[in-house]
């Protein structure tokens, strides 16, 4: 700990004006992440914290004491002494013209909150300029995929405003490299190689591009369908049930239903990523094959419904029987490498303090 | 693991055997490609050609089951060119006299002929392992499946040993493990040789501590049979069990054997969220809640304790397995289990366990500690061995020779049969299976076969062929692809109507008792 | 010749410096086009994603997916063709499968069609003819020159010619007697800078790079003549190659870059293979590669192709796009000086920067620098074109009235007509008319005017001339080669296309002119490189100087 003091006051911060305010930053930082840090609330749409800064939406953009034209604050990095107003009335009419001309390329602004992650983010920032105006109309730009019947992201290109947001997470995060940019200018549009559908790509539903998207142009198609669902969504922190990595994630329901799922960006093992089990596999769990009561076997020979304590004698009835005739170490006791500890920790307990034996195990053997 | 998944965009030289990462732990793998994108150099030792092989700088197909032969002959090389951290022997290990001079007997040219690699690229394997600054090795169950398990295990131990690639950033042995709370099962104490927090049962005091804590005069103050050998005594000298959440028959390995072992129990309960193949055999089904129903708490590969949280009613009547077992335990009138909450059980486990002193319910809210925790102010340890390895101790070379698999390819049975995973289902496909859309990608199991394979047996792509080992014949549709080397063959275990582990099964680690199913000789043959 | 195998091509460039865009003219030229299986090769062959070549490829005007392709004539629709009716000749080829292209730099001769690797120039479709770069003519007012000093003479574009005509004494001298310090010295004293626009000063550029860490450095000689209205570099290139080779050798010497490119456009197809032949034949003469003229400096010099995209003018881009990945722009900083090609230092400098070198070398800083009008240092090469008796390239002092230019030197206007108005910068600074055009070609009299005088284009419009029509194919330009990677000038050029063509003329004109504005105001101060800040130069200036012609274009509804 104190070799990590000492590194501190050796690392001189720098400092620069933000807003009239000094404050202070260290070295490779940008601009866009200062402001950030001061809660200055600087807009952006083309920004994701875990990719590298790209500069498009030019949103961003602050002035910078010496520089003839606004800066992108995404990818300037703050050097000592600047001098930054973050929000002027110059930067302020063009962060909404800006606003009014993405408007003006889509066909809407408004889209579910299932739709991912994001997909509220130009929404908000639509709403928060007053860029709802109608401003700049004409032609629209991208063309919604509507052949690819994958049953999992919506690609509903109408909506996209060309961040490449998903390009970038595909290639940064995931390393998939599934998704590129075909054309240019106003023609730009996202696409597989030979503009195929995903299932022939690279693409390994990881949903990372939905989660990124912050328009709805690529959408959660499974929890779209709960669109029309009744209530409000909440969200749920918990951990993937799939392999050992453990994933962070927001488990969404209306009511008692499970809806979605979307990666936690705060995550620590995995940072905002997931994979296609963890982000589509889940709906296993309000399935009709679930049991929904316990099971005991009948003179019939055939398992039948049955009520909580009938059951549970019936399984202890078992065990004592066995045990009274063979003995404590003819009784075995298998734990699960998918449930949580409290269930591997009292089925242990439960074959030690009733039986005294060591005759525990779990699946990591298969 | 030993690094923390952070660390896996850090290596210098990344070693992956035996682990198709990035169908199996996806979202780990995703921290691989980004080392490769900052300029790391990775070595793929895997039969088949996955994903993670074509991104490798250096893949090396080895014959299924030949590893050890390779991990020698590289070491052989690390020693010979002198890649070996002298100091690091020194100061944190033993036994390194014996182990080096054993090597010195298994070329790279001897390696080659058991592995079906070419010598050189054996010998540029053991280079760049040798030369990485750090280099670190990731592994899965293609290193563990086997009758060698645990010399393949130690195999590698002694490369990282021998280079000093233990404790550093970036560095490390890692095991990925597979299922989402298998390490928190082996933490909790469901194994037969630990208590809690890896507490050896065969330690007496341990045993009289655990008795005391348990309300009882005593526990047998040994290890106990391990699940392989329960099943072997099933209806002989074990008579009952309790299964939690474990699809037995279709994941083990000889699928009929098990099945009859657990026909042969008087009482058989199983605990889980379907109505499995195993359910099916049990005298009495309980159902519990799924993920999403019921809070509780799982460690990750990392070692990380995470916290699972209710998001919505349970279905039907369903209950934590806590609360079932409890209440069972409750029932045969075993004191101790009057747990009102997850939390009142999670934090005993603290209590008891010594890796997760440190930690209770509420400081594990946000998921920030790695165990050991041992005392409350304790960080957590996200990277072990640094420094030094547990308790002072030396890290031990191992002598390891190679031996082959339980059962090699014959006449009778002339080519490799490798079984693994798929990205889109997992397991039994018990919850992948019941997930909509999965089908979309993957709607049918088939066997990969290489082409020239299927010329010579007169496969056709999409055809279906009869698949026989030494214990039993399925049929599967064939899949033509280079994917599998020639004389190997591939095919997972999810789905029901491919019944793969009829075939496995031909041996058992003699330690772990893990089985041998990365390796089964069979045959196969076109069905007309 | 027989079709050579995908594995062939693949391994004749996979380890060359910058494989991608070669590797990809070699199957453009085997097959006509770019199929499925020759990007999958390529894929695989140089380990680049499919779906990021497959981006890439689309991205690029000339890169044809399907037959004909390559053998289909691209006719020249740019903004001076169309006055001479490239419109037309482009409807009166399209049974032959013609597509039209942006100006392909060739606006001192007929319409430009390329077909395959040959361009030809003609009015009509039955008068098409192959034929070289026309000559600059001889300096009409009689200025010494410094780059066109010896363009006119017989043979200069052969190594031999160019010898006899004092080529190559400027390396020699400097290899012999000089020192990278004293060559940048130099430079930096003759005040050159520049030409393809930006003005940087090239001395202080060289020795950021001499100065900067990493190895190897580059040199990259910016030969992607995309502005509209501008052909000096090709004038250059074609009658005196030796002097860019030199020039770049020379820079190379100065920044201690063992590599450099020429990043050549795709309209330029003879060009290619006139470098290619200069270069070898330079290398056969010990004049380049390993150990030059046994003084132990080394430089291997490479010619990449564009594939017909303006923005790969831009140098971010144009760094992207021979390091094989999507040309959009770069982000700045840092600037190429320090993390140019493969993120090593990199000096990008025009053609007429470099071919300017040797000549400075042979007569002295103060030569060059006093070959401008009064304080101005050196000369700039301006390509004029359009309604004008004598349209070429000219190369003035830096200062001269540009009226001197337009009446003395290239004899004036059409006859019966008067000038309407010039362009500046080729398209991207807009126009200049009334008074205005009492300015003198040098940057602090342009940009007073609001405008910069750029690479030098400059296109002469009469009195006959639609000046909306004039700023609406201007746009069009822009709109068609904005890369789509930064908002502003992805929808901007967009929507002021559309609005320059009459699409939204139901707005009311006080809205249209607001809109207008603010878009424009908009690009100008946000947009993420030149392209997007400098297309509304267009629509600021049609405002300025025509604001009844506005009016009455709107009054049209």
């Amino acid at each position: 700990m104190t070799e990590h003091r000492s590194d501190l006051v050796e690392q001189k911060l720098s400092t620069l004006t933000l807003d009239g305010k000094l404050v202070e930053f260290t070295k490779g930082e940008t601009i866009y992440e200062i402001a950030n840090r001061h809660r200055k609330e600087v807009p952006t749409l083309c920004y994701d914290e875990r990719l590298e800064a790209f500069g498009a939406c030019r949103l961003c953009v602050v002035e910078v004491e010496g520089i003839r034209k606004p800066v992108a604050s995404c990818t300037t990095a703050a050097t000592d002494g600047m001098v930054i107003k973050t929000s002027t009335e110059t930067i302020e009419k063009h962060r909404k013209t800006l606003l009014e001309l993405v408007a003006s390329e889509n066909r809407n602004v408004d889209v579910n909150a299932l739709s991912g992650y994001s997909s509220q983010e130009m929404t908000i920032l639509v709403d928060r300029y007053s860029a709802r105006t109608g401003r700049f109309s004409g032609k629209q730009s991208g063309t919604s995929n509507t052949g690819d019947k994958n049953p999992f992201i919506l690609r509903d290109y109408d909506n996209c405003i060309s961040c490449y947001r998903c390009v970038r997470v595909c290639a940064e995060r995931e390393g998939d490299y599934a998704i590129n940019v075909m054309n240019r200018g106003f023609h730009t549009q996202i696409i597989t190689e030979f503009n195929n559908d995903l299932r022939d790509s690279n693409c390994t539903f990881c949903g990372q591009c939905v989660q990124t998207c912050p328009t709805g142009a690529l959408g959660d198609k499974k929890a779209l369908r709960d669109a029309d669902t009744e209530g409000e969504i909440k969200k749920t922190r918990t951990i993937c049930p799939y392999c050992g990595v453990g994933c962070s994630v927001d488990m969404l329901s209306k009511g008692d239903k499970i809806v979605g799922i979307q990666p936690a960006m705060d995550g620590p093992a995995n940072e905002g990523a997931l994979c296609i089990k963890g982000q589509y596999a889940f709906d296993f769990i309000q399935n009709d094959d679930r049991l929904a009561k316990p099971l005991v076997r009948r003179d019939d020979g055939e398992l039948h419904e049955c009520e909580w304590d009938e059951a549970l004698d019936r399984a202890a009835e078992g065990f004592k029987k066995v045990k009274d005739q063979y003995g404590r170490h003819a009784v075995y006791g298998i734990a699960s490498g998918r449930a949580p500890h409290e269930a591997a920790y009292t089925m242990q307990k439960y074959i030690r303090a009733t039986y005294g034996t060591n005759y525990i195990d779990n699946c990591s053997r298969s | 693991m030993s690094n923390p998944l952070a660390d896996m965009e850090k290596p210098d030289v990344i070693f992956a055997i035996g682990t198709n990462m990035t169908e199996c732990h996806p979202v780990a793998a995703t921290r691989l490609k980004r080392a490769l994108t900052d300029g790391a150099t990775m070595v793929v030792v895997d039969p088949r050609k996955t994903r993670l092989a074509k991104m490798a700088h250096l893949h090396l197909p080895i014959r299924v089951g030949s590893d050890v032969a390779l991990l020698l002959a590289m070491a052989h090389v690390i020693q010979r060119d002198g890649l070996i951290d002298e100091s690091f022997i020194a100061e944190r290990t033993a036994d390194s006299e014996a182990f080096l001079s054993h090597i010195r007997q298994f070329t790279p040219e001897w390696a080659a002929e058991i592995c079906e690699v070419p010598a050189e690229d054996i010998e540029r394997a053991g280079k760049l392992y040798g030369r990485g600054n750090p280099s670190a090795i990731y592994y899965t169950l293609g290193i563990t499946e086997h009758i060698c398990g645990v010399d393949n295990v130690q195999s590698l131990c002694n490369l990282a040993l021998m280079t000093g690639n233990l404790g550093l950033e970036g560095g490390g042995i890692n095991p990925m493990r597979g299922q989402n709370n298998i390490q928190g099962a082996g933490d909790c104490g469901a194994v037969p040789a630990n208590f809690p927090g890896f507490q050896p049962c065969d330690n007496p005091d341990n045993a009289a501590k655990f008795a005391k804590l348990y309300g009882r005069d005593s526990i047998d103050p040994e290890r106990g049979i391990t699940k392989v050998t329960a099943l072997n005594e099933a209806g002989k000298s074990i008579h009952a069990m309790l299964i939690d959440g474990e699809n037995t028959v279709v994941t083990d390995p000889d699928k009929n054997h098990c099945e009859h072992a657990l026909k042969s129990l008087d009482h058989l309960v199983v605990i889980d969220i379907f109505l499995t193949e195993t359910g099916q055999l049990a005298d009495v089904v309980l159902p519990a809640t799924a993920w999403g129903e019921t809070d509780g708490v799982q460690a990750n590969t990392e070692r990380r304790v995470q916290r699972l949280r209710k998001a919505v009613e349970p279905w039907g009547e369903a209950k934590p397995d806590w609360w079932i077992v409890s209440e069972i335990a409750k029932r045969m009138g075993t004191p101790g289990f009057e747990y009102e909450s997850a939390k009142d059980v999670f934090n005993e486990l603290c209590e008891l366990s010594p890796i997760y002193a440190g930690l209770d319910w509420d400081r594990i809210d946000e998921g920030k500690y790695h165990w050991p925790v041992p005392d409350k102010e304790h960080p957590g340890t996200p990277r072990l061995h640094e420094g030094e390895f547990k308790n002072g101790m030396k890290g031990l070379f191992k002598v390891i020779g190679y031996r082959d698999p339980a059962e090699v390819i014959s006449d009778d049975f002339p080519l490799w049969l490798t079984t693994g995973r798929r990205l889109e289902a997992y397991h039994s496909r018990t919850q992948t299976g019941r997930s909509a859309g999965l089908e979309y990608l993957l709607s049918e199991e088939s066997l990969e076969v290489h082409p020239d394979d299927a010329d010579s047996l007169g496969l056709v792509h999409g055809g279906m062929a009869k698949m026989a080992s030494a214990r039993g014949e399925i049929e599967i549709q064939v899949k033509v692809t280079d994917k599998s080397p020639k004389g190997t063959v591939f095919t997972s275990f999810s789905f029901a109507n491919v019944p793969v582990n009829i075939l496995t099964g031909s041996g058992y680690d003699p330690v772990t008792q893990t089985a041998e199913l990365k390796v089964c000789p069979v045959r196969v043959t076109p069905v007309a | 010749m027989s079709r050579e195998s995908n594995q062939a091509l693949i391994e004749r460039w996979k380890d060359e410096p910058a494989p991608l865009l070669p590797l990809l003219h070699a199957f453009h030229n085997r097959d006509g086009y770019l199929s499925d299986d020759a990007i999958k090769a390529v894929s695989e062959g140089l380990r680049i994603p499919l779906a990021e070549l497959f981006g890439t490829v689309t991205f690029y005007h000339h890169f044809s997916r399907e037959a004909p392709g390559k053998a289909a004539p691209r006719v020249c629709t740019g903004n001076i063709c169309c006055l001479h009716g490239g419109d037309d000749l482009l409807e009166s080829l399209k049974d032959k499968g013609a597509t039209p292209m942006p100006c392909a730099g060739r606006c001192d001769d007929m319409i430009p069609v390329i077909i395959g690797d040959k361009a030809y120039v003609g009015l009509d479709k039955d008068s098409l003819e192959h034929r070289a770069t026309p000559v600059p003519a001889p300096n009409p007012g009689g200025s010494t020159e410094c780059l066109f000093a010896h363009i006119r003479e017989e043979g200069r574009n052969t190594l031999t010619g160019y010898r006899a005509t004092g080529g190559y004494s400027a390396l020699k001298r400097t290899l012999k007697d000089s020192t990278p310090e004293s060559l940048i010295k130099l430079i930096t004293d003759s005040k050159l800078a520049g030409r393809g626009g930006a003005g940087f000063p090239t001395g202080m550029k060289w020795k950021a790079v001499a100065d900067a860490p990493g190895d190897p450095k580059a040199i990259v000689c910016n030969a992607d003549e995309g502005e509209p209205g501008c052909f000096k570099d090709r004038a250059i290139m074609d009658h005196d190659p030796f002097a860019l080779i030199e020039g770049m050798t020379l820079a190379s010497f100065a920044t201690g870059a063992p590599l450099g490119f020429i990043y050549l456009r795709y309209e330029y197809p003879e060009t290619e293979r006139l470098l290619e032949d200069a270069i070898e034949d330079a290398r056969a003469s010990g004049l380049i590669g390993e150990n030059i003229l046994s003084s132990g400096h080394t430089f291997h010099l490479y010619v990449r192709r564009g594939a017909g995209a303006y923005i790969c003018g831009e140098e971010g881009s144009l760094l992207n796009s021979l390091e094989g990945k999507h040309p959009f722009p770069r982000n700045k900083p840092p600037f190429p000086v320090t993390h140019g090609y493969n993120d090593k230092p990199t000096a990008v400098n025009n053609v007429e920067t470099l071919a300017s070198v040797p000549h400075i070398v042979e007569n002295g800083a103060e030569w060059y620098r006093d070959l401008g009008e009064g304080d101005h240092a050196g000369t700039k090469l301006i390509s004029l074109s359009g309604d004008i008796q004598r349209p070429g390239n000219y190369e003035v002092p830096i200062g001269l009235p540009l009226s001197t230019l337009l009446y003395e030197w290239a004899g004036g206007p059409k006859e019966g007509r008067t000038v309407q108005a010039v362009t500046m910068a080729g398209l991207s600074g807009g126009f200049i008319a009334g008074e205005d055009l009492n300015i003198t070609l040098d940057e602090p009299s342009i940009r007073s005017k609001g405008s910069f005088l750029g690479a030098g284009g400059i296109m002469v419009l009469d009195d006959s001339r639609d000046m909306v029509k004039a700023a609406h194919d201007a746009m069009s330009f822009f709109a068609h080669e904005s890369c789509g990677k930064c908002f502003p000038c992805r929808i901007g050029t967009q929507r002021m296309t559309e609005r320059l063509g009459g699409e939204a003329n139901t707005l009311e004109p006080s809205a249209w002119i607001a809109e207008i504005e603010d878009i424009g105001s908009t690009m100008m101060s946000t947009s993420a490189c030149g392209l997007g800040m400098a297309a509304p130069h267009v629509t600021k200036s049609l405002m300025k100087y025509f604001p009844e012609q506005v009016e009455a274009f709107l009054a049209k509804g």
